[in-house]
């Protein structure tokens, strides 16, 4: 049994008909940004084409297709990943279904979730990754989330669903905020006990333990990859090791975006519109404009903990999303473009020191043509994918003597 | 500043001057939310009262609570005014702090001997909005507090405005503070959003004693229209008092103005009140 790193595709599914002057013309591509600006005629068939490009990358042999959930933006067009999962469902056969993850505060109860994945797994056959998320900023203002209460109200309907999915029902739920008399859900997912958990984190040590503790996967939501990122493996390692577990590298992924061209020259040319494009870089968290995702207006951190970031934080440090150039792009390893040696040696460096199973890797970057977009994948899944499972099994092998062993009950279910 | 202990909560209290009791819960840019200790305009009112400001759950050096909606901090108020000893006393409030007060008032009129509300949010009035201090609390491009200034202000460059709001990083303890006065009103004031309690303008009849109600001439915040809902709905009120040249931080930008309207008002407003409306007519309100 070998064990080569994960390998999916994840699609954001961008808005790619801004307007020319949209940079000049609006601060932000979050919550306020005027819906006016949706072009009806030329995006029918957008999410046509979003989800044949996930089904290629199943025909391409990658591990999974990642999907996720964002609200009133340019930057993802997808409120409801569970409907573009089902369609999945039904159009691939061999990949897992990532949903990397549902916000839980913004529904209503946590049990629809509950049932909607069990759904999903039972539909793709047992091929749901079912990952959960708090939401941020912006959900807070799109959703009236109050993003005090918004972590623990987070982590007790995580916990109401792993037990509607583990524990016979009816039974009662008298928690906080969902409190429920009869929790019973049909149908019960086809993975037993449950399909595996994935919980996205920054670096919050409060989120590392909650994760450990339960022994889920743990998905580091930045998009630098620099030492920061190899910091996190220790840091959760070290969580681990406090709640007497042990890492390996299937405990943790990371997301990155690449462009494999024939040349590094071509792949520049053709991946610049994408990757320059508003809502590719300019989603992201950057300093232009009014940013949403952290801060005194979203007090969702403990005091103590905004305390350490004020102390240790410069606010004018350029985000990822002020990037100018490529040289930028390199420095935070975030967006990898270049032919097939570039981007496997580039990738291989950063499995190196981050030592993480599941790389999720964006393809379809702001408004990139299908064409281009279908390109890099294949040129991925045949010139870099397999050298980087030759050698990340060889990696893996080398830096986890015990992994046969530790994966041994994980591969009995 | 005292540290009390409520049913083993820690609650910050400042206090300054003799006389009668005034009970004084802060708002955002006011003593706790921003500045460490009394301003000119809370030692001002210490000339004629006993002024004691308790910093609100989370604020300050006060504990939070361990549930927080409007309701759980009336309660938590009327533990700690138990912890004081005080059963009848002026209450004033400013902003979030005058919403308190408000509910406060209508659930225990037999307490409040005279209230007074400064650019008191927590009523609803159909389409006059609230601001949305979180959204603006984010800095534009990570150090620019432009349009917090300007939504607590009457003018973003007000010197109060720049001293307790500048660009960029400031002191971390009033950035601390700032941080907390804005969770502590996340978790009271964020859902329905902004501030409000749809009950609230239909309870206001309960509160017979004299009020006072003053707003900045230039609130940003809190629309004018607040304020003379306040003033209609108070049976003891008179109507709106305007400060002029002050926007919703009134108490930090015209302290000598707010605190005189505030001043005058208990040295006079108790015992020299106009008679108050009659039951009858405060009936019609009632539903």
């Amino acid at each position: 049994m070998t064990h080569p790193v994960q390998l999916y595709c994840w699609h954001f599914m961008a808005y790619p008909h801004l307007p020319a002057d949209f940079d000049e013309k609006y601060d932000t591509g979050w919550v306020t940004v005027p819906n006016r600006l949706w072009d009806g005629g030329k995006s029918r068939g957008l999410y046509q084409q979003y989800i044949d490009q996930l089904a290629y990358a199943d025909e391409l042999g990658f591990d999974g297709m990642v999907l996720n959930e964002h609200h009133q933006n340019i930057y993802g067009l997808m409120p409801s990943p569970n409907l573009i999962a089902a369609a999945l469902s039904q159009k691939t056969k061999r990949g897992k279904i990532v949903i990397l993850g549902s916000l839980l505060p913004l529904h209503l109860t946590p049990l629809r979730i509950a049932e909607e994945y069990a759904m999903l797994d039972n539909m793709s056959d047992g091929r749901l990754i079912a990952g959960f998320a708090p939401g941020s900023g912006p959900e807070t203002f799109n959703y009236d989330v109050v993003s005090a209460t918004s972590r623990e109200q987070f982590w007790e309907a995580v916990d109401l669903i792993a037990r509607a999915w583990t524990q016979d029902g009816p039974f009662e739920h008298d928690g906080r905020h969902y409190p429920l008399r009869y929790v019973n859900p049909w149908p019960r997912p086809t993975q037993r006990p449950h399909p595996p958990i994935w919980i996205p984190g920054s670096r919050s040590r409060e989120t590392l333990v909650e994760i450990a503790r339960r022994g889920y996967g743990y998905f580091l939501s930045s998009r630098s990859h620099g030492k920061e990122t190899a910091r996190s493996q220790q840091q959760f390692a070290k969580i681990l090791e406090e709640q007497g577990d042990h890492y390996q590298p299937f405990r943790m992924g990371i997301l990155m975006s690449a462009y494999v061209g024939e040349t590094d020259a071509q792949a520049q040319a053709e991946a610049k519109d994408g990757v320059w494009y508003k809502n590719c870089l300019k989603g992201h968290l950057r300093r232009e404009g009014r940013q949403l995702t952290f801060g005194p207006g979203i007090p969702y951190i403990p005091p103590e903990e905004f305390r350490n970031y004020l102390k240790f934080s410069d606010p004018t440090t350029p985000l990822l999303g002020d990037a100018e150039t490529w040289d930028d792009l390199k420095e935070s390893a975030s967006i990898i473009v270049g032919n097939a040696d570039t981007v496997y040696t580039r990738i291989m460096e950063i499995l190196e020191h981050a030592k993480v199973g599941h790389l999720l890797i964006q393809f379809h970057l702001g408004n990139m043509p299908d064409a281009l977009a279908r390109n890099s994948m294949r040129r991925f899944a045949t010139e870099v994918a397999p050298r980087l499972r030759a050698d990340s099994t060889r990696l893996f092998g080398r830096e986890f003597p015990d992994i046969e062993r530790q994966l041994a009950p994980e591969m009995a279910k | 500043m005292n540290i009390l202990n409520v049913r083993g909560r820690r609650v910050a209290v400042l206090e300054a001057g003799g006389g009668p009791a005034l009970v004084y819960l802060h708002g955002f840019a006011d003593v706790h939310g921003v500045a460490g200790d009394f301003q000119s305009f809370h030692r001002r009112l210490a000339q004629t009262a006993r002024v004691i400001a308790p910093a609100h759950p989370g604020c300050a050096d006060s504990d939070e609570l361990d549930r927080c909606g409007i309701d759980d901090v009336v309660f938590h108020y009327l533990e700690v005014l138990d912890a004081l000893g005080l059963t009848r006393f002026d209450l004033a409030g400013h902003c979030v702090g005058g919403w308190i007060a408000a509910e406060l008032a209508v659930r225990h009129p037999e307490k409040v001997a005279r209230l007074a509300l400064i650019g008191a949010c927590g009523l609803f009035v159909s389409g006059t909005r609230i601001s949305d201090v979180f959204m603006h609390a984010q800095p534009d491009r990570g150090t620019d507090l432009t349009t917090l200034r300007t939504l607590l202000f009457a003018d973003a460059k007000t010197p109060a405005a720049l001293r307790f709001f500048p660009d960029g990083r400031g002191d971390i303890e009033e950035e601390m503070r700032r941080y907390q006065m804005l969770r502590f009103g996340s978790f009271v004031g964020f859902k329905p959003p902004y501030f409000y309690n749809r009950a609230l303008r239909e309870r206001l009849h309960r509160a017979r004693m004299p009020a006072l109600v003053i707003a900045g001439e230039h609130d940003h915040m809190v629309p004018r229209a607040h304020g003379d809902a306040y003033a209609a709905g108070l049976p003891g009120a008179r109507e709106l008092k305007i400060v002029a040249d002050a926007g919703h931080a009134a108490p930090l930008e015209q302290p000598e103005a707010t605190a005189a309207l505030l001043a005058a008002f208990l040295r006079d407003g108790g015992n020299n009140s106009e008679p108050l409306q009659s039951a009858s007519v405060v009936d019609r309100s009632a539903r």
